[in-house]
């Protein structure tokens, strides 16, 4: 395995195109040493990114919030801005990994490695996220729902990083907030199902509604069927079955080690309902 | 690569792969054997060290990621005060058996003491949550941890 350590970011751009074979970008490290142990990661080109200021950082301008991809789990859980605007997010990745993980994972390295089950991805989803992406002589945004585009599969060109993630400051306000994530135990647990919502309720009528999942599909993502299906419905008159049949079209649970498929499919119909506020009898 | 840290208070510069774990670092190259490896993969913390004051497992960080950066290890930790004070009250209560997962119960909750400390078994539990014990049982190791925490208060 080669190794790179660019000084700065110009460097890293212009080095980048010279290299041939794969490359890795290490940030924390916590996914890549694991595969690297299990033997999953073929001969190539490492290069450390984990240094680099302008990928770091939690900033907060007018309207939005800036999260830099080097950003560890550590460093979001602690932030007062993210205390202060987006305590949501704070609720839905408290329980990430161990506190011995918080450390060195970083939210970038989160999303770039693509597991189905990463945690980030839901909350991002139903914040309607954009991610900041940068190459060498490029800079874009692309709304974070267009990110995955099959299973590991990425809208990242060759070369191009993350360079951090934008959320509106006010992209929960006024939302009642919904995040549960489902594993074999509290910390320390990868997502068998794990559901974000955010809603408005008016009279008994749902007004508007953003529903995200993970684990459930090849890549996590907005339940976009649904949520047209519930917007402007009364809470009372919903039907537990409607719900299950739209959710039978958008999700597409596997049976893994970790649980079967009946079992997650199941356990994310209660998990919406249960968002909804919804208490089915039976 | 030569790289320089500092380990336990002192500088220390090695020239090493960049991607060598830490974890071989300490036990191979400078004969701290604190931290043990089991898992391999950061399930278990059994190699639990301190980064720049923060708790990570040795084992799935690399050389390069301790580049100019302070690292405290059990052996430094058993040292203080506080250190000592933990494993008194791990001795009382009884919740050392084969000892293989100790040091990094130690480096966690020497963390938890300094970082927040309140006597509180729910956010004690939090703290320890990346630490795997296979034989004492949890209870009496969230119980020493507590009493340390009570004890470190009224000091
Ligand atoms: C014991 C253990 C428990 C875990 N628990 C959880 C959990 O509960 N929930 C969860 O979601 N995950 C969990 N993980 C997975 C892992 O910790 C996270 O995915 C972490 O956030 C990865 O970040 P990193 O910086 O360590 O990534 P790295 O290992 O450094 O990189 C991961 C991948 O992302 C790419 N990458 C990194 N940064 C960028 C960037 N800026 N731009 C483009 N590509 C980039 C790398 O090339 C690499 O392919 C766990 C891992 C372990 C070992
Ligand atoms: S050996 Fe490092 S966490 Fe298990
Ligand atoms: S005392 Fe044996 S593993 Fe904890």
């Amino acid at each position: 395995m080669k190794f790179l350590k660019p000084n700065n970011l110009t460097e890293l751009f212009s080095s980048l195109p010279e290299i041939s074979g794969k490359k890795y970008f290490l940030a924390g490290g916590t996914d890549i040493n694991v595969q690297i142990k299990n033997g999953l990661i073929p001969e190539g080109t490492i290069i450390y990114i984990n240094h680099l200021p302008e990928l770091n950082g939690i900033r907060q301008d007018e309207n939005e919030i800036f999260i830099g991809a080097l950003t560890t789990y550590r460093e979001l859980l602690n932030s007062n801005i993210i205390k202060k605007h987006l305590p949501f997010l704070i609720h839905s990745l408290k329980n990430f990994a161990s506190p011995l993980l918080t450390t060195m994972s970083t939210l970038g390295g989160n999303i770039a490695n693509g597991s189905p089950t990463n945690d980030v991805s839901p909350p991002l989803l139903v914040l309607e996220a954009e991610l900041e992406l940068i190459s060498q002589n490029d800079s874009r945004r692309i709304p974070f729902q267009d990110f995955y585009l099959g299973y590991k599969k990425f809208a990242l060109k060759e070369n191009e990083l993350i360079k951090g993630i934008w959320i509106k400051q006010n992209a929960a306000k006024g939302y009642q907030t919904f995040y549960k994530k489902v594993g074999s135990r509290k910390t320390l647990t990868i997502a068998k199902v794990s559901v974000a919502g955010l809603k408005r309720i008016d009279h008994g009528q749902i007004t508007k509604i953003k529903i995200a999942v993970g684990s459930l599909n090849e890549y996590p993502r907005r339940l976009f069927q649904l949520e047209n299906f519930l917007i402007g419905k009364d809470l009372d008159t919903l039907l537990e079955y409607d719900i299950s049949e739209i959710l039978k079209k958008e999700i597409t649970p596997i049976s893994d080690l970790r649980s079967e498929k009946e079992y997650r499919f199941q356990v994310c119909l209660n998990l919406i309902t249960k968002f909804l506020s919804l208490n089915f009898v039976g | 690569m030569k790289i320089n840290m500092k380990i336990n208070n002192k500088p220390v510069t090695i020239d090493v792969d960049p991607m060598k774990r830490l974890l071989d670092i300490l036990r191979e190259d400078l004969h701290l054997t604190g931290a043990k490896e089991s898992c391999g993969e950061g399930e278990c913390g059994s190699c639990t060290i301190l980064l720049d004051g923060n708790p990570v497992t040795s084992c799935i960080l690399n050389a390069i990621h301790a580049e100019n950066r302070e690292i405290l290890t059990v052996e430094g930790i058993a040292q203080t005060k506080a250190g000592k004070l933990l494993i008194d009250c791990f001795d009382e209560t009884n919740a050392v058996q084969c000892g293989f997962c100790f040091p990094g119960f130690m480096v966690s909750s020497y963390h938890y003491l300094m970082y927040d400390g309140e006597p509180n078994l729910d956010k004690i539990k939090h703290a320890l949550a990346g630490n795997i014990c296979r034989c004492t049982g949890y209870q009496k190791i969230f119980r020493s941890l507590y009493l340390a925490c009570e004890r470190w208060q009224k000091r």
